[in-house]
Protein backbone atom coordinates (compact mmCIF):
# COMPACT_ATOMS: atom_id res chain seq x y z
CA UNK A 1 0.00 0.00 0.00
CA UNK A 2 1.35 3.67 -0.89
CA UNK A 3 2.69 5.48 2.41
CA UNK A 4 1.21 9.07 2.37
CA UNK A 5 3.44 12.38 2.86
CA UNK A 6 2.69 12.94 6.16
CA UNK A 7 3.46 17.06 5.51
CA UNK A 8 1.44 17.45 2.41
CA UNK A 9 -1.82 18.66 2.75
CA UNK A 10 -4.93 16.17 2.89
CA UNK A 11 -7.38 14.92 0.50
CA UNK A 12 -9.55 12.87 2.57
CA UNK A 13 -10.69 10.78 0.05
CA UNK A 14 -7.30 9.23 -0.38
CA UNK A 15 -7.75 7.88 3.01
CA UNK A 16 -9.65 5.14 1.60
CA UNK A 17 -8.08 3.11 -0.64
CA UNK A 18 -10.21 -0.21 -2.48
CA UNK A 19 -8.89 -2.23 -5.65
CA UNK A 20 -11.10 -5.78 -6.32
CA UNK A 21 -9.00 -7.13 -3.20
CA UNK A 22 -8.46 -4.88 -1.03
CA UNK A 23 -10.27 -2.28 0.83
CA UNK A 24 -7.63 -0.01 3.36
CA UNK A 25 -8.42 3.06 5.20
CA UNK A 26 -5.66 5.07 6.65
CA UNK A 27 -5.07 5.49 10.19
CA UNK A 28 -5.54 9.32 9.81
CA UNK A 29 -9.24 9.42 8.99
CA UNK A 30 -9.37 8.19 12.82
CA UNK A 31 -6.55 10.45 14.41
CA UNK A 32 -6.26 13.93 12.44
CA UNK A 33 -7.83 16.93 13.58
CA UNK A 34 -7.73 18.68 10.21
CA UNK A 35 -10.30 15.93 9.20
CA UNK A 36 -12.72 15.64 12.29
CA UNK A 37 -13.39 19.30 11.17
CA UNK A 38 -13.75 18.77 8.13
CA UNK A 39 -16.44 15.85 9.07
CA UNK A 40 -18.01 18.08 11.44
CA UNK A 41 -19.35 20.29 7.93
CA UNK A 42 -18.92 18.04 5.23
CA UNK A 43 -20.91 15.22 7.16
CA UNK A 44 -22.68 16.13 9.89
CA UNK A 45 -23.47 19.58 8.73
CA UNK A 46 -24.80 18.08 5.33
CA UNK A 47 -26.76 15.04 5.62
CA UNK A 48 -29.75 13.46 7.23
CA UNK A 49 -28.75 13.79 11.70
CA UNK A 50 -30.81 11.61 13.79
CA UNK A 51 -31.87 14.11 17.06
CA UNK A 52 -34.20 12.79 18.92
CA UNK A 53 -37.19 10.44 18.81
CA UNK A 54 -40.97 11.94 18.68
CA UNK A 55 -41.89 10.54 22.21
CA UNK A 56 -39.49 12.75 23.99
CA UNK A 57 -41.41 15.43 22.99
CA UNK A 58 -44.72 14.39 22.97
CA UNK A 59 -46.71 17.08 24.14
CA UNK A 60 -46.89 20.66 23.07
CA UNK A 61 -43.87 22.80 24.70
CA UNK A 62 -41.76 20.11 24.98
CA UNK A 63 -38.31 19.98 23.94
CA UNK A 64 -35.23 18.18 24.57
CA UNK A 65 -31.67 19.60 23.64
CA UNK A 66 -29.04 18.00 21.64
CA UNK A 67 -26.77 18.37 19.24
CA UNK A 68 -25.50 18.16 15.67
CA UNK A 69 -22.10 17.85 15.61
CA UNK A 70 -20.76 19.97 17.77
CA UNK A 71 -23.52 22.40 17.19
CA UNK A 72 -25.97 22.48 20.02
CA UNK A 73 -29.67 22.53 18.85
CA UNK A 74 -33.53 22.38 20.49
CA UNK A 75 -35.98 19.87 19.39
CA UNK A 76 -39.18 21.00 20.45
CA UNK A 77 -42.87 20.82 19.86
CA UNK A 78 -45.20 24.03 19.44
CA UNK A 79 -48.45 24.31 20.46
CA UNK A 80 -49.67 23.32 17.63
CA UNK A 81 -47.53 20.16 17.56
CA UNK A 82 -44.81 20.55 14.91
CA UNK A 83 -41.45 19.82 15.18
CA UNK A 84 -38.43 22.19 15.45
CA UNK A 85 -34.68 21.66 15.62
CA UNK A 86 -33.47 25.10 16.08
CA UNK A 87 -30.46 25.98 16.99
CA UNK A 88 -29.16 26.39 20.24
CA UNK A 89 -27.40 30.34 19.87
CA UNK A 90 -28.87 33.66 20.68
CA UNK A 91 -28.67 35.37 17.83
CA UNK A 92 -27.46 38.63 20.01
CA UNK A 93 -24.63 38.08 21.30
CA UNK A 94 -24.12 33.74 20.84
CA UNK A 95 -25.03 32.68 24.57
CA UNK A 96 -26.91 29.58 23.92
CA UNK A 97 -30.40 30.31 25.19
CA UNK A 98 -31.84 26.78 26.82
CA UNK A 99 -29.43 24.99 29.04
CA UNK A 100 -31.61 21.86 30.24
CA UNK A 101 -31.67 18.40 28.70
CA UNK A 102 -35.13 18.47 28.50
CA UNK A 103 -38.18 20.26 29.59
CA UNK A 104 -41.28 21.77 28.92
CA UNK A 105 -41.57 25.35 28.48
CA UNK A 106 -43.67 27.67 25.49
CA UNK A 107 -41.03 29.98 24.92
CA UNK A 108 -37.03 30.17 25.95
CA UNK A 109 -35.07 33.26 27.07
CA UNK A 110 -31.59 34.20 26.18
CA UNK A 111 -29.76 33.98 30.26
CA UNK A 112 -27.53 36.89 29.12
CA UNK A 113 -30.01 40.05 27.97
CA UNK A 114 -33.30 38.45 28.19
CA UNK A 115 -34.54 38.37 24.60
CA UNK A 116 -37.21 35.70 24.00
CA UNK A 117 -38.36 32.89 21.41
CA UNK A 118 -40.72 30.89 20.88
CA UNK A 119 -41.42 27.09 20.90
CA UNK A 120 -41.25 27.25 17.50
CA UNK A 121 -38.05 29.74 17.30
CA UNK A 122 -39.47 32.81 16.77
CA UNK A 123 -37.83 36.17 18.34
CA UNK A 124 -40.57 37.80 19.74
CA UNK A 125 -39.12 39.99 22.61
CA UNK A 126 -35.86 42.56 22.32
CA UNK A 127 -35.60 43.09 26.42
CA UNK A 128 -35.42 47.12 26.68
CA UNK A 129 -36.43 47.46 22.75
CA UNK A 130 -37.47 51.00 22.69
CA UNK A 131 -34.36 52.75 24.35
CA UNK A 132 -31.48 50.78 22.20
CA UNK A 133 -33.26 50.27 18.82
CA UNK A 134 -35.38 52.92 16.35
CA UNK A 135 -38.78 51.99 15.40
CA UNK A 136 -37.77 51.08 12.39
CA UNK A 137 -35.00 48.57 13.92
CA UNK A 138 -35.89 44.95 11.73
CA UNK A 139 -35.23 42.28 14.33
CA UNK A 140 -34.06 38.86 13.10
CA UNK A 141 -36.98 36.58 12.21
CA UNK A 142 -35.75 34.10 14.87
CA UNK A 143 -33.24 30.93 15.68
CA UNK A 144 -31.26 29.20 13.45
CA UNK A 145 -32.79 26.14 11.98
CA UNK A 146 -32.54 22.79 10.43
CA UNK A 147 -34.70 21.24 7.96
CA UNK A 148 -36.70 18.43 9.98
CA UNK A 149 -38.36 15.13 8.82
CA UNK A 150 -39.61 12.27 10.51
CA UNK A 151 -39.70 8.12 9.67
CA UNK A 152 -41.94 6.46 12.47
CA UNK A 153 -40.87 8.57 15.75
CA UNK A 154 -37.57 9.16 14.67
CA UNK A 155 -36.65 13.03 14.04
CA UNK A 156 -33.87 13.59 11.35
CA UNK A 157 -32.62 17.47 11.07
CA UNK A 158 -30.68 18.49 7.69
CA UNK A 159 -28.55 21.48 7.92
CA UNK A 160 -27.32 21.28 4.68
CA UNK A 161 -28.72 22.16 1.21
CA UNK A 162 -29.04 18.94 -0.67
CA UNK A 163 -32.48 17.79 -2.03
CA UNK A 164 -32.01 14.40 -0.83
CA UNK A 165 -35.38 13.98 1.04
CA UNK A 166 -35.13 11.42 4.53
CA UNK A 167 -37.40 8.69 2.56
CA UNK A 168 -34.06 8.88 -0.39
CA UNK A 169 -31.71 8.79 2.44
CA UNK A 170 -33.05 6.08 4.60
CA UNK A 171 -33.81 3.74 1.48
CA UNK A 172 -33.58 0.35 2.07
CA UNK A 173 -32.65 0.76 5.73
CA UNK A 174 -36.41 1.67 6.37
CA UNK A 175 -37.27 -2.51 6.07
CA UNK A 176 -35.36 -3.14 9.14
CA UNK A 177 -36.46 -0.64 10.69
CA UNK A 178 -40.14 -1.26 9.88
CA UNK A 179 -39.11 -5.00 11.29
CA UNK A 180 -38.18 -3.77 14.73
CA UNK A 181 -40.79 -1.42 15.41
CA UNK A 182 -43.80 -3.67 14.39
CA UNK A 183 -42.95 -6.02 17.05
CA UNK A 184 -46.35 -3.62 18.47
CA UNK A 185 -49.10 -4.27 16.96
CA UNK A 186 -49.68 -0.78 16.71
CA UNK A 187 -46.53 0.00 15.13
CA UNK A 188 -45.30 2.59 17.61
CA UNK A 189 -42.87 2.67 20.37
CA UNK A 190 -41.95 4.88 22.89
CA UNK A 191 -38.71 6.31 24.99
CA UNK A 192 -39.82 6.06 28.33
CA UNK A 193 -37.05 4.76 30.04
CA UNK A 194 -34.39 7.05 29.91
CA UNK A 195 -30.71 7.50 28.35
CA UNK A 196 -27.33 5.46 29.55
CA UNK A 197 -24.94 7.69 28.62
CA UNK A 198 -21.48 6.71 28.23
CA UNK A 199 -18.44 8.22 26.73
CA UNK A 200 -14.94 6.65 25.73
CA UNK A 201 -11.25 8.48 24.24
CA UNK A 202 -11.32 7.23 20.71
CA UNK A 203 -12.96 7.97 17.21
CA UNK A 204 -16.71 8.69 16.54
CA UNK A 205 -16.31 5.59 13.66
CA UNK A 206 -15.22 3.25 16.03
CA UNK A 207 -18.48 3.06 17.81
CA UNK A 208 -20.53 3.01 14.42
CA UNK A 209 -18.06 0.40 12.63
CA UNK A 210 -18.65 -1.54 15.98
CA UNK A 211 -22.79 -1.78 15.95
CA UNK A 212 -22.57 -3.70 13.21
CA UNK A 213 -19.42 -5.91 13.41
CA UNK A 214 -19.99 -9.54 13.59
CA UNK A 215 -16.55 -10.58 14.03
CA UNK A 216 -15.73 -9.54 17.14
CA UNK A 217 -18.52 -10.90 19.62
CA UNK A 218 -16.41 -14.28 20.20
CA UNK A 219 -13.44 -12.42 21.07
CA UNK A 220 -14.79 -9.35 22.81
CA UNK A 221 -17.86 -10.85 24.42
CA UNK A 222 -16.54 -14.49 25.68
CA UNK A 223 -17.05 -13.13 29.15
CA UNK A 224 -20.72 -12.20 28.28
CA UNK A 225 -21.24 -15.19 26.90
CA UNK A 226 -19.58 -17.69 29.77
CA UNK A 227 -22.22 -15.66 32.07
CA UNK A 228 -25.02 -17.32 29.94
CA UNK A 229 -23.49 -20.37 29.61
CA UNK A 230 -23.30 -20.55 33.44
CA UNK A 231 -26.40 -18.43 34.60
CA UNK A 232 -28.71 -19.19 31.87
CA UNK A 233 -31.37 -16.20 31.03
CA UNK A 234 -32.91 -16.43 34.08
CA UNK A 235 -31.94 -12.17 35.14
CA UNK A 236 -33.30 -11.21 31.52
CA UNK A 237 -32.05 -12.31 27.89
CA UNK A 238 -30.02 -10.04 25.34
CA UNK A 239 -30.36 -10.77 21.30
CA UNK A 240 -31.50 -14.04 21.04
CA UNK A 241 -28.35 -16.14 22.82
CA UNK A 242 -28.97 -18.92 25.01
CA UNK A 243 -26.97 -21.81 25.62
CA UNK A 244 -23.49 -23.24 25.50
CA UNK A 245 -20.68 -20.79 24.02
CA UNK A 246 -19.87 -23.41 21.33
CA UNK A 247 -23.35 -24.07 20.45
CA UNK A 248 -23.68 -19.76 20.09
CA UNK A 249 -20.30 -19.19 17.83
CA UNK A 250 -21.71 -22.02 15.89
CA UNK A 251 -25.04 -20.79 15.53
CA UNK A 252 -23.75 -16.99 14.76
CA UNK A 253 -21.57 -18.63 12.15
CA UNK A 254 -24.40 -20.42 10.74
CA UNK A 255 -27.23 -17.74 11.07
CA UNK A 256 -26.07 -14.30 11.08
CA UNK A 257 -25.70 -11.77 7.71
CA UNK A 258 -25.00 -8.37 6.90
CA UNK A 259 -25.66 -6.05 4.67
CA UNK A 260 -24.17 -2.61 2.74
CA UNK A 261 -26.52 -0.03 1.76
CA UNK A 262 -25.82 3.07 -1.20
CA UNK A 263 -26.00 5.48 1.18
CA UNK A 264 -23.51 4.14 3.82
CA UNK A 265 -25.47 2.44 5.98
CA UNK A 266 -24.96 -1.01 7.31
CA UNK A 267 -27.30 -4.00 8.68
CA UNK A 268 -26.40 -7.01 10.66
CA UNK A 269 -28.65 -9.62 11.74
CA UNK A 270 -29.40 -12.66 14.18
CA UNK A 271 -31.86 -13.95 13.04
CA UNK A 272 -34.49 -15.69 15.49
CA UNK A 273 -35.75 -18.92 15.35
CA UNK A 274 -38.72 -21.17 15.10
CA UNK A 275 -37.85 -22.17 18.68
CA UNK A 276 -37.64 -18.37 19.98
CA UNK A 277 -41.23 -17.79 17.73
CA UNK A 278 -42.64 -20.87 20.19
CA UNK A 279 -41.35 -19.76 23.42
CA UNK A 280 -42.75 -16.35 22.81
CA UNK A 281 -46.43 -17.40 21.87
CA UNK A 282 -46.26 -20.58 24.82
CA UNK A 283 -45.19 -17.29 27.10
CA UNK A 284 -47.70 -14.30 25.23
CA UNK A 285 -50.07 -16.39 23.46
CA UNK A 286 -52.42 -13.28 22.58
CA UNK A 287 -49.57 -10.89 22.05
CA UNK A 288 -48.02 -12.99 19.65
CA UNK A 289 -51.39 -14.25 17.88
CA UNK A 290 -51.74 -10.60 17.72
CA UNK A 291 -49.40 -9.92 14.96
CA UNK A 292 -49.85 -13.26 13.24
CA UNK A 293 -52.71 -11.55 12.62
CA UNK A 294 -51.95 -8.47 11.28
CA UNK A 295 -48.37 -9.64 9.33
CA UNK A 296 -48.85 -13.36 8.81
CA UNK A 297 -46.97 -16.32 10.67
CA UNK A 298 -44.32 -16.45 8.06
CA UNK A 299 -43.12 -12.85 9.34
CA UNK A 300 -42.96 -13.86 12.91
CA UNK A 301 -39.24 -15.19 12.77
CA UNK A 302 -38.53 -11.65 11.20
CA UNK A 303 -40.39 -9.85 13.70
CA UNK A 304 -37.90 -11.27 16.60
CA UNK A 305 -34.90 -11.55 14.94
CA UNK A 306 -32.23 -9.17 16.38
CA UNK A 307 -31.33 -6.51 13.65
CA UNK A 308 -28.54 -4.11 13.83
CA UNK A 309 -29.42 -1.08 11.67
CA UNK A 310 -26.64 1.72 11.07
CA UNK A 311 -27.86 4.54 9.60
CA UNK A 312 -25.23 6.50 8.60
CA UNK A 313 -23.78 8.79 10.08
CA UNK A 314 -25.01 9.05 13.48
CA UNK A 315 -27.20 6.33 14.85
CA UNK A 316 -27.69 2.80 15.41
CA UNK A 317 -31.22 1.30 15.44
CA UNK A 318 -30.34 -2.38 17.04
CA UNK A 319 -32.66 -4.59 18.38
CA UNK A 320 -35.33 -1.79 19.54
CA UNK A 321 -32.76 0.21 20.72
CA UNK A 322 -31.35 3.74 19.97
CA UNK A 323 -28.23 4.26 19.96
CA UNK A 324 -26.92 8.08 19.07
CA UNK A 325 -23.03 8.20 18.79
CA UNK A 326 -22.08 11.97 19.64
CA UNK A 327 -18.43 13.67 17.86
CA UNK A 328 -16.76 15.79 20.39
CA UNK A 329 -13.32 15.93 19.44
CA UNK A 330 -10.93 13.09 17.30
CA UNK A 331 -10.19 11.22 20.10
CA UNK A 332 -13.49 12.10 21.95
CA UNK A 333 -17.14 10.47 21.87
CA UNK A 334 -20.46 10.21 23.85
CA UNK A 335 -22.47 7.63 22.73
CA UNK A 336 -25.94 7.93 24.22
CA UNK A 337 -28.39 4.93 24.32
CA UNK A 338 -32.06 4.12 25.17
CA UNK A 339 -34.27 0.94 24.96
CA UNK A 340 -37.84 1.42 23.65
CA UNK A 341 -40.88 0.46 24.88
CA UNK A 342 -43.09 -1.00 22.21
CA UNK A 343 -46.47 0.06 22.89
CA UNK A 344 -49.69 -2.32 22.96
CA UNK A 345 -47.40 -5.51 23.93
CA UNK A 346 -47.94 -6.81 27.03
CA UNK A 347 -45.53 -5.25 29.98
CA UNK A 348 -44.19 -7.72 31.19
CA UNK A 349 -42.67 -8.40 27.88
CA UNK A 350 -40.78 -4.46 27.97
CA UNK A 351 -39.87 -4.76 31.40
CA UNK A 352 -37.76 -8.20 30.19
CA UNK A 353 -36.07 -6.35 27.46
CA UNK A 354 -34.93 -3.71 29.73
CA UNK A 355 -33.71 -6.02 32.06
CA UNK A 356 -31.89 -7.92 29.56
CA UNK A 357 -30.61 -4.78 27.69
CA UNK A 358 -29.65 -3.87 31.17
CA UNK A 359 -27.31 -7.33 30.84
CA UNK A 360 -25.27 -6.10 28.35
CA UNK A 361 -25.12 -2.28 27.34
CA UNK A 362 -24.54 0.66 29.73
CA UNK A 363 -21.75 1.18 31.75
CA UNK A 364 -21.47 -1.76 33.90
CA UNK A 365 -22.76 -4.02 31.64
CA UNK A 366 -21.29 -7.66 30.69
CA UNK A 367 -20.57 -7.01 27.16
CA UNK A 368 -20.89 -2.85 25.59
CA UNK A 369 -17.68 -1.75 28.38
CA UNK A 370 -15.81 -4.67 26.39
CA UNK A 371 -16.47 -2.69 22.89
CA UNK A 372 -15.73 0.84 24.90
CA UNK A 373 -11.92 -0.79 26.07
CA UNK A 374 -11.56 -1.90 22.48
CA UNK A 375 -12.12 1.94 21.32
CA UNK A 376 -9.48 3.00 23.97
CA UNK A 377 -7.15 0.42 22.57
CA UNK A 378 -7.66 1.34 19.22
CA UNK A 379 -7.52 4.79 20.10
CA UNK A 380 -3.63 3.91 21.24
CA UNK A 381 -2.64 1.23 18.69
CA UNK A 382 -3.14 4.37 16.03
CA UNK A 383 -1.11 6.60 17.31
CA UNK A 384 1.71 4.31 15.17
CA UNK A 385 2.60 6.14 12.46
CA UNK A 386 5.12 3.72 10.82
CA UNK A 387 1.95 1.42 9.65
CA UNK A 388 -0.45 3.72 8.12
CA UNK A 389 -3.61 1.76 7.03
CA UNK A 390 -5.87 -0.90 8.18
CA UNK A 391 -7.34 -3.70 6.73
CA UNK A 392 -11.18 -4.41 6.18
CA UNK A 393 -11.06 -7.10 3.21
CA UNK A 394 -13.33 -9.42 4.88
CA UNK A 395 -15.61 -10.79 2.78
CA UNK A 396 -14.18 -8.24 -0.20
CA UNK A 397 -16.47 -9.27 -3.10
CA UNK A 398 -19.99 -9.73 -1.27
CA UNK A 399 -20.90 -6.03 -0.75
CA UNK A 400 -23.59 -6.22 -3.34
CA UNK A 401 -26.20 -4.10 -1.68
CA UNK A 402 -29.00 -6.31 -3.11
CA UNK A 403 -27.85 -9.50 -1.63
CA UNK A 404 -26.85 -10.20 1.55
CA UNK A 405 -23.47 -11.02 2.96
CA UNK A 406 -22.25 -12.98 5.51
CA UNK A 407 -22.34 -12.19 9.34
CA UNK A 408 -18.58 -11.76 9.98
CA UNK A 409 -17.74 -10.10 6.48
CA UNK A 410 -16.83 -6.18 6.90
CA UNK A 411 -19.27 -5.28 4.46
CA UNK A 412 -21.31 -2.66 6.81
CA UNK A 413 -17.96 -1.34 7.60
CA UNK A 414 -17.13 -0.45 4.05
CA UNK A 415 -20.32 0.91 3.11
CA UNK A 416 -19.32 3.35 5.80
CA UNK A 417 -16.29 4.28 4.08
CA UNK A 418 -17.47 4.25 0.80
CA UNK A 419 -20.34 7.57 1.79
CA UNK A 420 -17.46 8.56 3.75
CA UNK A 421 -15.03 9.19 0.77
CA UNK A 422 -17.85 10.38 -0.92
CA UNK A 423 -18.87 13.04 1.22
CA UNK A 424 -15.48 14.07 2.49
CA UNK A 425 -14.35 14.44 -1.02
CA UNK A 426 -12.58 17.86 -1.99
CA UNK B 1 -48.35 -4.20 67.84
CA UNK B 2 -44.48 -4.58 67.99
CA UNK B 3 -42.30 -3.48 70.94
CA UNK B 4 -40.53 -1.67 69.87
CA UNK B 5 -38.12 -1.16 72.25
CA UNK B 6 -36.68 -4.61 71.44
CA UNK B 7 -36.52 -4.24 67.49
CA UNK B 8 -32.96 -4.73 66.41
CA UNK B 9 -31.10 -1.65 66.41
CA UNK B 10 -27.89 -0.05 65.23
CA UNK B 11 -25.94 2.73 66.40
CA UNK B 12 -23.76 4.79 64.00
CA UNK B 13 -20.35 2.88 64.99
CA UNK B 14 -22.03 -0.29 64.43
CA UNK B 15 -23.46 1.43 61.25
CA UNK B 16 -19.92 2.19 60.43
CA UNK B 17 -18.20 -0.98 61.01
CA UNK B 18 -21.01 -2.71 58.55
CA UNK B 19 -20.02 -0.57 55.53
CA UNK B 20 -16.44 -0.49 56.61
CA UNK B 21 -16.93 -4.62 56.16
CA UNK B 22 -18.66 -4.41 53.04
CA UNK B 23 -15.86 -1.63 51.50
CA UNK B 24 -12.87 -4.46 52.86
CA UNK B 25 -14.66 -6.99 51.19
CA UNK B 26 -15.37 -5.26 47.77
CA UNK B 27 -11.99 -3.27 48.11
CA UNK B 28 -9.88 -6.67 48.49
CA UNK B 29 -11.52 -8.79 45.68
CA UNK B 30 -13.65 -10.72 48.42
CA UNK B 31 -16.35 -10.65 46.35
CA UNK B 32 -18.00 -14.06 47.09
CA UNK B 33 -17.94 -12.93 50.90
CA UNK B 34 -19.55 -10.08 49.66
CA UNK B 35 -22.79 -11.88 47.81
CA UNK B 36 -23.50 -13.48 51.23
CA UNK B 37 -23.76 -10.13 52.69
CA UNK B 38 -27.38 -9.75 50.91
CA UNK B 39 -30.53 -11.47 52.05
CA UNK B 40 -31.83 -13.79 49.52
CA UNK B 41 -33.64 -11.45 47.71
CA UNK B 42 -31.37 -8.82 47.85
CA UNK B 43 -31.15 -5.79 45.20
CA UNK B 44 -28.01 -4.03 44.31
CA UNK B 45 -29.20 -0.75 42.34
CA UNK B 46 -27.48 1.91 40.63
CA UNK B 47 -30.56 3.99 39.39
CA UNK B 48 -30.34 7.04 37.14
CA UNK B 49 -33.68 8.43 37.92
CA UNK B 50 -33.62 8.99 41.51
CA UNK B 51 -37.10 8.62 42.03
CA UNK B 52 -38.69 5.88 39.68
CA UNK B 53 -39.14 2.14 40.16
CA UNK B 54 -36.83 -0.10 38.26
CA UNK B 55 -39.68 -0.55 35.82
CA UNK B 56 -40.27 2.80 34.48
CA UNK B 57 -36.85 4.30 33.67
CA UNK B 58 -33.51 2.36 33.19
CA UNK B 59 -30.72 1.93 35.70
CA UNK B 60 -27.24 1.60 35.19
CA UNK B 61 -27.15 -1.73 37.33
CA UNK B 62 -30.36 -2.99 38.68
CA UNK B 63 -29.32 -6.54 40.23
CA UNK B 64 -31.53 -8.96 41.34
CA UNK B 65 -30.36 -12.26 43.51
CA UNK B 66 -29.22 -13.68 39.86
CA UNK B 67 -27.41 -10.80 38.04
CA UNK B 68 -25.88 -9.95 41.02
CA UNK B 69 -24.36 -13.47 40.95
CA UNK B 70 -23.64 -13.49 37.26
CA UNK B 71 -21.52 -9.94 38.43
CA UNK B 72 -19.15 -11.52 40.79
CA UNK B 73 -18.66 -14.73 38.39
CA UNK B 74 -17.80 -12.56 35.52
CA UNK B 75 -15.28 -10.29 37.21
CA UNK B 76 -13.48 -13.69 39.47
CA UNK B 77 -14.26 -16.09 36.86
CA UNK B 78 -13.80 -15.04 33.21
CA UNK B 79 -11.49 -12.30 31.43
CA UNK B 80 -13.43 -8.89 30.30
CA UNK B 81 -10.98 -6.49 27.88
CA UNK B 82 -12.93 -3.73 30.59
CA UNK B 83 -11.05 -5.60 33.52
CA UNK B 84 -8.02 -6.88 31.95
CA UNK B 85 -5.60 -5.26 33.66
CA UNK B 86 -8.52 -5.26 36.44
CA UNK B 87 -8.84 -1.81 38.59
CA UNK B 88 -8.41 -1.16 42.22
CA UNK B 89 -10.48 0.41 44.31
CA UNK B 90 -10.95 2.02 47.13
CA UNK B 91 -14.07 2.76 49.10
CA UNK B 92 -14.26 5.82 51.25
CA UNK B 93 -17.29 6.48 53.72
CA UNK B 94 -18.46 9.07 55.72
CA UNK B 95 -21.58 11.10 56.81
CA UNK B 96 -23.36 7.73 58.32
CA UNK B 97 -26.55 7.96 59.94
CA UNK B 98 -29.32 5.60 60.84
CA UNK B 99 -32.46 5.48 60.18
CA UNK B 100 -35.46 3.51 61.77
CA UNK B 101 -37.68 1.86 58.58
CA UNK B 102 -39.85 -0.94 60.01
CA UNK B 103 -39.54 -2.69 63.00
CA UNK B 104 -36.43 -4.96 62.09
CA UNK B 105 -35.68 -3.17 58.94
CA UNK B 106 -32.82 0.01 59.51
CA UNK B 107 -31.79 1.96 56.68
CA UNK B 108 -27.91 3.13 56.78
CA UNK B 109 -27.13 6.27 54.73
CA UNK B 110 -23.69 7.47 53.88
CA UNK B 111 -22.08 8.92 51.50
CA UNK B 112 -19.04 7.08 49.74
CA UNK B 113 -16.47 8.09 47.09
CA UNK B 114 -15.72 4.97 45.45
CA UNK B 115 -11.94 5.86 43.36
CA UNK B 116 -10.71 3.30 40.74
CA UNK B 117 -7.47 2.95 39.21
CA UNK B 118 -6.27 0.93 36.78
CA UNK B 119 -2.46 0.25 34.87
CA UNK B 120 -2.05 -0.66 31.32
CA UNK B 121 -0.44 0.16 28.63
CA UNK B 122 -2.32 3.65 27.61
CA UNK B 123 -4.99 3.25 29.93
CA UNK B 124 -3.37 4.31 33.12
CA UNK B 125 -6.30 6.38 34.55
CA UNK B 126 -8.17 6.82 38.18
CA UNK B 127 -11.77 7.85 38.23
CA UNK B 128 -13.68 8.41 41.21
CA UNK B 129 -17.44 8.53 41.77
CA UNK B 130 -19.12 10.37 44.83
CA UNK B 131 -22.24 8.58 45.85
CA UNK B 132 -25.40 9.05 48.25
CA UNK B 133 -25.35 4.94 49.54
CA UNK B 134 -28.70 3.59 51.54
CA UNK B 135 -28.69 0.32 52.72
CA UNK B 136 -31.44 -0.99 53.63
CA UNK B 137 -30.51 -3.78 55.98
CA UNK B 138 -32.41 -6.50 57.99
CA UNK B 139 -31.70 -8.92 60.91
CA UNK B 140 -31.84 -12.62 59.76
CA UNK B 141 -30.90 -15.22 61.94
CA UNK B 142 -29.13 -12.47 64.40
CA UNK B 143 -27.11 -11.15 61.09
CA UNK B 144 -27.63 -7.92 59.55
CA UNK B 145 -28.24 -8.44 55.63
CA UNK B 146 -28.48 -5.99 52.83
CA UNK B 147 -32.14 -6.24 51.63
CA UNK B 148 -31.69 -3.32 49.12
CA UNK B 149 -28.20 -1.38 48.48
CA UNK B 150 -28.42 1.87 46.88
CA UNK B 151 -25.94 3.76 44.92
CA UNK B 152 -26.80 7.70 43.65
CA UNK B 153 -24.12 8.60 41.96
CA UNK B 154 -24.36 12.38 42.23
CA UNK B 155 -23.04 12.25 38.25
CA UNK B 156 -25.57 9.35 37.20
CA UNK B 157 -27.26 11.18 34.13
CA UNK B 158 -23.35 12.01 32.98
CA UNK B 159 -21.77 10.11 30.03
CA UNK B 160 -20.05 7.56 32.55
CA UNK B 161 -16.94 5.52 31.94
CA UNK B 162 -17.08 2.19 32.30
CA UNK B 163 -17.61 0.49 35.95
CA UNK B 164 -17.25 -3.34 36.13
CA UNK B 165 -16.23 -3.06 39.53
CA UNK B 166 -18.91 -3.18 42.41
CA UNK B 167 -19.22 0.05 43.66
Amino acid sequence: MLSLDPQAPIDASELVAETPTEFRVHKRAYTDDEIFKAEMERIFGNTWVYVAHESEIANPGDYVTTSIGLQPVIVSRDEDGGIHVLLNRCLHRGSIVCRYDKGNSNYFRCPYHGWVYSASGKLTGVAQRGTGYDEEYETPEGLGRARVDTYRGLIFANLGNSEISLREHLGEATRYLDLQFDRSPIGETEARYGTFRTSYQGNWKFQCENSTDGYHGDYVHESFFKVVEQFGNRSGQHNTYSGKFAEIKRQRAKLTYTRSFPQGHGLWVSPATQETVDGLRAKYPEYVRMLEEKHGSEKLIDLFSAFNMYIWPNVAILQGQIRVIKPMKVDETEVHYYQLAWKGVPEEYNTEKLRGYERFFGPAGFGAPDDVEIFKLNNIGLQAEKVEWLILDRGLGRDDPAANARGADETPQRSLWRAWREAMRE
Amino acid sequence: MSDVASAPAMTRAEAEEFLIREARMLDERRLEEWLDLFSEDGIYWLPIQEDKGPNEATSIIYDQPVRREERVYRLLHTIAPVEDPPHRTLHSISNVEVEERTAGELTILSTQVIYAARTGVGVNEMNYFPARCEHIVRQEAGRWRIAVKRVILINRDHALPSLPFIL
